[in-house]
Formats: C-alpha cells, sequence, structure tokens
C-alpha cells in the first residue's frame, strides 16, 4: 500500500512520461511513416487524402517507458502484467499492421495476450483475486476466473479496434471510458494498478491531439489492440471487470450488432455490402442494402445523413452516457459494500 | 428520435447486464458452499449456469436489437 505522498508523486511522473512521450514523438512519427509512404487514404474526406499510420509504435513506447518506470518505483507483479499483456496485443496487430491477416488472426492472437496474466499470477501471484466483481457482491470463482481472463482480452482489444472507424472516435472513446475505470481501480482496487492505468488515461489524450478529426496520423491496429487489450488486463487486475464493460457499453454494442449481422469473426474489409454510404456532399447515410451490416455509425446515420464529424461527436456522447452508467454501478457498488 | 433511442438501447443493455450480474451473485456464487464435490465439479457446474447465463443475454440483446433495427431502418 503507498502513501498519499508516493501516490501523487508516482502518479504525475507516470501520466508525465507517457503524455510527453507520445506528444513529443508523434509529429517525427507522422513525417518518417509519410516520408516511407506508410499512409492510408482518409476515405470520408473529399480528395481522400493519405494519412500515415501505425501511430502504435509511438504509443507502446509511452506507455512502456510510463509502466516500466513504475514497475521499478514499486516492484509489483500486476503493473509487470498489465505491461506484458500490453505489448503481446501490440506485437499481435503491428503483425496485422505489416500484413493482411485472415479474420480469425486478431482475437486468436490475442489469446497470447491474457497469458502474462495468468502466468505471473500462478507463478509470482498478486495480479488478479480469485473473485468476479459482480457489483452487488463478488463470487470466488478462482478456477472459471482463468477462461474469463482468455475471454476479456480478445474482446477487449477487438472491440476498441472495432469502433476505430472515423477519425478521433477509438482515441476519445478510450479517454472516456477510462475515466470510470479508473474511479472503480481507486475504489475497488489496488493503488499500484490504479497507478498503471494512469498512463492509458495520458496516452490516449496526447494521441488524440494527432487522432481527432482531422486526422494526422491513424492508430492502425497496433494502436488499436494495444489501447483495447490494455483497458481489459487493467479491469481484470483492478477487480473492475463489469464497470469495464459497461463504460465500454457503445463499442461492445458495436462489435455485438457486427457479429450479429455476419454471424461469423470476419475482418470489416472482406464484408461486400457497405453499412454505410458516401453521399456526393460527403455525408455519411445509412445503406439501404439489406445484406449490409448492422453498425453503431449506420445506426447513427439512419436518420439522416451526417459529416463525419457530426458522427464522431455523436459516438463520444454515447460514451459519455455510458461512463455515466458506469459511475452509477460504482455508486451502487460502494452503497452495497457499505450496507454489507 | 437521433440519440435518444440509442441511449435508451444503451441503459437497457446496461439493466440487463446487472439483472445478469445479480443473478450469477445469488445463483452461481452460493453453489461453492452448497454443493459437496470437489472444485472441479462445482467449477464446471458454475460454469454451464453461467454460460446459459450469457446467452439468454445475448438472446436477449439479439430480440431487442431487431426490434430496435427494424424501427429505425425498417
Amino acid at each position: 500500500m503507498l502513501d498519499v505522498a508516493n501516490l501523487l508523486i508516482y502518479g504525475a511522473a507516470v501520466s508525465a512520461i507517457s503524455f510527453f512521450a507520445i506528444l513529443l514523438q508523434m509529429p517525427a512519427a507522422i513525417k518518417s511513416l509519410a516520408a516511407k509512404g506508410r499512409a492510408v487514404p482518409d476515405a470520408h474526406k473529399r480528395d481522400r487524402p493519405m494519412i500515415p499510420r501505425p501511430a502504435g509504435p509511438v504509443i507502446m513506447a509511452g506507455i512502456a517507458a510510463a509502466e516500466i518506470a513504475l514497475y521499478l518505483l514499486t516492484m509489483n507483479t500486476a503493473v509487470l502484467a498489465v505491461l506484458l499483456s500490453t505489448v503481446i496485443a501490440f506485437a499481435v496487430g503491428y503483425v496485422d499492421d505489416s500484413k493482411v491477416m485472415p479474420g480469425w488472426f486478431k482475437p486468436v492472437a490475442l489469446l497470447a495476450a491474457a497469458v502474462p496474466i495468468v502466468v505471473l499470477d500462478l507463478f509470482v501471484g498478486g495480479v488478479h483475486g480469485d473473485s468476479l466483481n459482480l457489483v452487488f457482491g463478488s463470487a470466488f470463482i478462482p478456477l472459471l476466473y482463468i477462461p474469463l481472463i482468455f475471454v476479456i482480452i480478445p474482446v477487449a482489444g477487438n472491440t476498441i479496434n472495432s469502433i476505430d472507424v472515423l477519425n478521433g472516435v477509438a482515441s476519445g472513446f478510450i479517454i472516456i471510458a477510462t475515466i470510470p475505470l479508473l474511479a472503480s481501480i481507486a475504489i475497488f482496487g489496488s493503488h499500484e494498478v490504479f497507478l498503471a492505468a494512469l498512463p492509458l488515461l495520458f496516452a490516449a489524450l496526447a494521441f488524440y491531439r494527432y487522432h481527432r478529426f482531422p486526422s494526422r496520423i491513424f492508430p492502425g491496429d497496433s494502436g488499436t489492440l494495444l489501447l483495447g487489450a490494455m483497458y481489459g488486463a487493467l479491469a481484470i487486475a483492478g477487480s473492475s471487470e463489469i464497470i469495464g464493460v459497461i463504460a465500454l457499453l457503445p463499442a461492445v454494442m458495436n462489435s455485438f450488432l457486427f457479429l450479429a449481422s455476419v454471424k461469423r469473426i470476419v475482418e470489416h474489409r472482406q464484408v461486400k455490402a457497405r453499412p454505410t454510404i458516401l453521399t456526393d456532399d460527403f455525408k455519411l447515410a445509412a445503406s439501404t442494402d439489406r445484406a449490409a451490416p448492422a453498425t453503431l455509425v449506420r445506426l447513427i446515420v439512419a436518420d439522416g445523413p451526417l459529416g463525419e464529424k457530426e458522427v464522431g461527436y455523436k459516438i463520444i456522447k454515447l460514451a459519455g452516457f455510458t461512463a455515466l452508467l458506469a459511475f452509477a454501478s460504482i455508486a451502487i457498488q460502494y452503497l452495497v459494500m457499505g450496507l454489507g | 428520435m437521433g440519440l435518444a433511442g440509442l441511449a435508451l438501447f444503451m441503459a437497457g443493455m446496461w439493466a440487463m447486464i446487472l439483472a445478469v450480474a445479480a443473478f450469477l451473485l445469488i445463483v452461481v456464487a452460493p453453489l461453492e458452499a452448497i454443493l459437496s464435490v470437489g472444485r472441479l465439479a462445482v467449477s464446471a457446474v458454475q460454469g454451464a449456469i453461467a454460460i446459459t447465463a450469457l446467452l439468454a443475454l445475448v438472446l436477449g440483446l439479439s430480440r431487442m436489437k431487431r426490434i430496435y433495427m427494424h424501427r429505425k431502418l425498417g
């Protein structure tokens, strides 16, 4: 247990490392990627400008620097497990950024990102509890908790990956979803995991400066998978699994709608019927094709065509709403704990 | 309707998640103390009930999605 002074000093240090490392390295990364021709067209803009990608390596470097510093200061196993899971998810995404992989690759390869959490807890201990935090109380499920970890990490990684459809959405979404997660970890988790969660928030804040509309760089699969898997690892290590899911609801809904429509695990690019179409004035409109998959964006533009910036703003507003639901769940759990 | 409809859909999802969480706490968690068989058998029973509850949640969400999609996209 850390005292308040150390908590403040360590918290300020890891937040600053993650934030400034990404903020200062990103312009050079944008130039370097553009010079190497590593860019993709921004499909929703007039003239389809080429945008450098991926920002994953810079985000990873910022988060890794902060987490290594925190691990050296605290020698806490949970911090190491979160870092290793994030690095593996980044590596999986980087392979997908470099080479077109089949649809099954990301969910299956992300199983490896769950391994550090399970193995470090098994051999060292202190990474996660044997109980699942169910808001109204905890269920002691020592054996069942392990397969659950192998579900949470790939789902969290792919959920953030699937919401990365418009400029600034994935980074803005992570910023908002991480705030109730931080509150939940602070109340129901440990100080060390709370400190380990700060670099995620500050990395997303720094990255958002370059990713917001109009994007100057895209995160790529390496960026979105590392953000999502780190979010999942923090929810596990911070005893905040259900709160974490609630804060992610718009992204969960997007994945659910897509999977329920196509009925198999498949890359978005492999789906022939597009969920939205681009109008002549570069607005997004809902596709009338019955074979088109249902997505969050398609539902948002079902009432009428909207510009990319407006759709992104609406998704962020929905994320704000579910963050409030997550805070309501934290309040319920706090009250239940008080009564218990 | 716009965003209000989607917010309502998400509030519905939230309520369903909390309902499943409460069910798991009331039904699955006490099995550890009630069943006097090995831990592996208890975990298998808990797992089966939890998966059934999750499938019920997915079915409920699917139904909610169908109604919502029908109203929105026709």
